[in-house]
C-alpha cells in the first residue's frame, strides 16, 4: 500500500530481521513513525475535543472550530519563518511551544468573544472565522517566505501526518503522556463539572483551577497535534460525542481513555486512506477527516436544534 | 450552636440588595425566607453557597468564619439544591446523586460500599427508587427535583440551602418534596434554610420565617408572628385590607395540610 508498493510478508520480513535497505528506509523511518504519529496525535486531539466541550458545557466545541488550531498553525508558520530567515532550524519542543502558544493566544480570543455572544454557535461561527483569518495570514506567510524549505510548510498547514520524524514522535510521546496523566487525575472534578459550575463549587471543586487547567491541558494537547501534524479537522469535535455513543456515559474516568482510544482509532485509519486512496496522490487529512466526520457533527447540531437542549 | 450565623450581611451584584442582614439558623431548624419577586431571596442563598461574593458583613458556618473554610471543607458542611437546571449529558439519576459523594471520595472518585450504601439511602428518602437507573434528562421535573434533592442528601451536610424547591411542581411533588425537608430537619438534625414562594406551605413546614422587602429583613419571627395581615400587606405591597383575607385562607389551607407533611 500507499506510494511504495509494498507487500504484507515484505513488511513483516524488514520487522523481523533487516534486509532490503531500501525497504528498511521507508518502513522505519516514515512508515512506522507515522502510523505511531497518527495513533498519539489523534487520540490527543480527540480528548482535547472532549477537555473543551467540558469547559463550554457544550457538546459542539472542539479545537479546529472554535480556531485554536488555526491559531497554533499561524504561531508555528510565524516562528518558523523567523527561524529558517536566520538560517536556523526549529526543534521539535520548539515546535510544540511556540504551538501552544498560538492555541493559548487563539483560546483567549475565544474566551473573551464567549463572554460577549452567549449562544454557542455564535461562538463556533466566531471560531470558524478565526481559523479562516489565521488560515489566510499563515497563506500569505508561505506564499512571500522564498525559502525552499517552505514548501514543506504547505502540506503541512492543511493538515498531514507525512514528513513526520522520529524526534517528532518522541517529543509527542512526553508532551502527551504527561498531560494525558494529568488529565486522568482531573477525571473526578471534571465529573462534578458536568453537573454545571455551581453545583461543583458546592462539592468542593475549585472552579478557576479546573477552568485553568482545562483550557492549559487542551491547549497543550491540541498545540502538539498542530505542531507535527497541522490542523485536523473535525476529530476534536466528532470522537468524544462518537464515544458517548458507544460507551453510553459521560464519566470522564471513562471518556478520557476511551476518547484518546477513539481519536487514534479513527485518525489512523483517516491517515491510511489519506495516503492509499490516490496513491501516489497524497490527500490532506483534513479532507478525509472532514468527510468521514462533518456529517456527525451536523447531526449533533440538529438534533440539539430539536430537542432544544440548549444551555439553559 | 448556629449552623449559620450572619452579622451584618450585605449581598448584591455590585449593588446592593439586601443590607445589613442578621439571622441565625440552629439545627434541626427550618427557616423559610419570604419576599415578594426580585426581592434578594436568591442573591442571599447564593451569597452562603459562595456563588456571589459578599459585599460586606460576616457569615460563620458551624462557628467557623467562612473565610477560614476552603471549598472542599465547606462541602462537606453545606449543600443546596439552587434552581438553575442542570443538563448532564448520558447520566443515570443514580450517577447524578453519587456526585454529592465528591467530598468524600478519593483522587479518582471511585465509589465504596459504604458511598452507594449512603446514595442508595438518599434516593429511597426522596422516593425515587424507580427512577434511579434511567437517564436523568428524560425523567419529570418532578421527579428531577428529587433526585437534586437526593444529591444534596448524599452529600451528608449540616446545612442545606434550597432556592425554591418545590416551585413549578404538581401539587403531590410539592408535598413530597417538603414532607422529606422536614423528615432531614427532624430525624437528621439538618439546618435547613429555604426560599419558598408558596406562603400556604410555610406555616405548616417552618420554624421562622424572615419576611424581606424594600432592600432589608423586614421581620424575622415564628410564623404565627409574621403572618398577620398587616406584615403581609407590608412585605408584598398589597392594599390596606386584602392582608387579613389572605391570611385566613393561608393558615386554613395549611392547617389542612399539616399533617400530610
Amino acid at each position: 500500500m500507499g506510494s511504495a508498493d509494498i507487500t504484507v510478508p515484505q513488511i513483516f520480513k524488514a520487522l523481523i530481521n533487516s534486509g532490503d535497505a531500501y525497504l528498511d528506509k521507508i518502513i522505519f523511518s516514515i512508515r512506522l513513525p507515522r502510523i505511531l504519529a497518527a495513533i498519539i496525535l489523534g487520540g490527543a486531539l480527540a480528548v482535547s475535543g472532549f477537555l473543551l466541550q467540558i469547559f463550554f458545557g457544550n457538546p459542539i466545541a472542539g479545537p479546529y472550530v472554535l480556531g485554536v488550531s488555526s491559531g497554533a498553525k499561524l504561531f508555528v508558520a510565524l516562528t518558523m519563518v523567523v527561524y529558517l530567515g536566520q538560517g536556523k532550524i526549529m526543534s521539535s519542543a520548539g515546535m510544540v511551544i511556540n504551538a501552544f502558544t498560538g492555541s493559548l493566544i487563539s483560546m483567549g480570543i475565544v474566551l473573551l468573544l464567549s463572554k460577549r455572544v452567549r449562544n454557542m454557535s455564535m461562538l463556533v461561527v466566531c471560531g470558524v472565522m478565526i481559523g479562516y483569518i489565521c488560515s489566510a495570514i499563515t497563506e500569505f506567510i508561505i506564499a512571500f517566505a522564498d525559502d525552499s524549505n517552505i514548501v514543506n510548510l504547505h502540506n503541512w498547514s492543511l493538515g498531514s501526518f507525512s514528513g513526520i520524524s522520529w524526534e517528532n514522535v518522541y517529543i509527542s510521546i512526553i508532551f502527551i503522556s504527561a498531560t494525558m496523566f494529568l488529565t486522568f487525575f482531573l477525571s473526578k472534578p471534571i465529573g462534578a463539572y458536568q453537573l454545571g459550575e455551581n453545583y461543583a463549587r458546592n462539592m468542593g471543586v475549585n472552579i478557576s483551577a479546573l477552568r485553568i487547567a482545562l483550557i492549559i491541558l487542551s491547549s497543550v494537547l491540541s498545540g502538539t497535534v498542530t505542531a507535527f501534524a497541522g490542523p485536523i479537522s473535525f476529530v476534536g469535535i466528532a470522537v468524544p460525542h462518537i464515544m458517548r455513543s458507544v460507551m453510553k456515559t459521560s464519566k470522564p474516568i471513562v471518556m478520557i481513555p476511551a476518547c484518546f482510544l477513539g481519536g487514534a482509532i479513527i485518525t489512523l485509519v483517516c491517515d491510511c486512506i489519506a495516503r492509499t486512496a490516490f496513491a501516489p496522490v497524497e490527500l490532506s487529512i483534513s479532507a478525509v477527516t472532514a468527510i468521514g466526520l462533518a456529517p456527525v457533527v451536523i447531526y449533533l447540531l440538529i438534533k440539539r436544534k430539536e430537542t432544544g437542549n440548549g444551555k439553559n | 450552636m448556629e449552623k449559620i450565623n450572619a452579622i451584618d450581611l450585605t449581598v448584591g451584584y455590585g449593588k446592593p440588595v439586601i443590607s445589613d442582614a442578621s439571622f441565625r439558623v440552629y439545627p434541626g431548624e427550618i427557616i423559610a425566607l419570604i419576599g415578594p419577586n426580585g426581592s434578594g431571596k436568591s442573591t442571599i442563598l447564593k451569597t452562603i453557597t459562595r456563588q456571589l461574593k459578599k459585599m460586606s458583613g460576616k457569615i460563620f458556618i458551624s462557628g467557623d468564619i467562612d473565610e477560614s473554610l476552603m471549598d472542599n471543607e465547606l462541602a462537606k458542611k453545606l449543600s443546596m439544591v439552587m434552581t438553575e437546571r442542570i443538563h448532564p449529558e448520558l447520566m443515570t439519576c443514580f450517577e447524578v446523586v453519587s456526585a454529592g459523594r465528591y467530598p468524600y471520595t478519593g483522587r479518582l472518585g471511585i465509589l465504596s460500599a459504604e458511598d452507594k450504601r449512603i446514595i442508595n439511602e438518599a434516593i429511597k428518602l426522596v422516593g425515587a427508587e424507580d427512577v434511579a437507573d434511567k437517564d436523568f434528562m428524560k425523567i419529570s421535573d418532578g421527579q428531577r427535583q428529587r433526585i437534586m434533592l437526593a444529591r444534596a442528601i448524599a452529600q451528608e451536610p449540616e446545612i442545606m440551602i434550597l432556592d425554591e424547591p418545590t416551585s413549578f411542581l404538581d401539587i403531590q411533588y410539592k408535598i413530597d418534596i417538603l414532607s422529606v425537608i422536614k423528615k432531614l430537619a427532624v430525624e437528621r438534625n439538618i439546618a435547613v434554610l429555604m426560599s419558598i414562594h408558596e406562603l400556604e406551605f410555610v406555616p405548616a413546614i417552618a420554624d421562622k420565617v424572615i419576611g424581606i422587602c424594600d432592600g432589608s429583613i423586614y421581620k424575622i419571627g415564628i410564623p404565627e408572628e409574621i403572618f398577620t395581615g398587616a406584615n403581609i400587606e407590608k412585605i408584598y405591597s398589597m392594599p390596606k385590607g386584602t392582608g387579613d383575607k389572605i391570611i385566613s385562607g393561608l393558615l386554613a389551607y395549611s392547617n389542612s395540610i399539616i399533617e400530610t407533611l
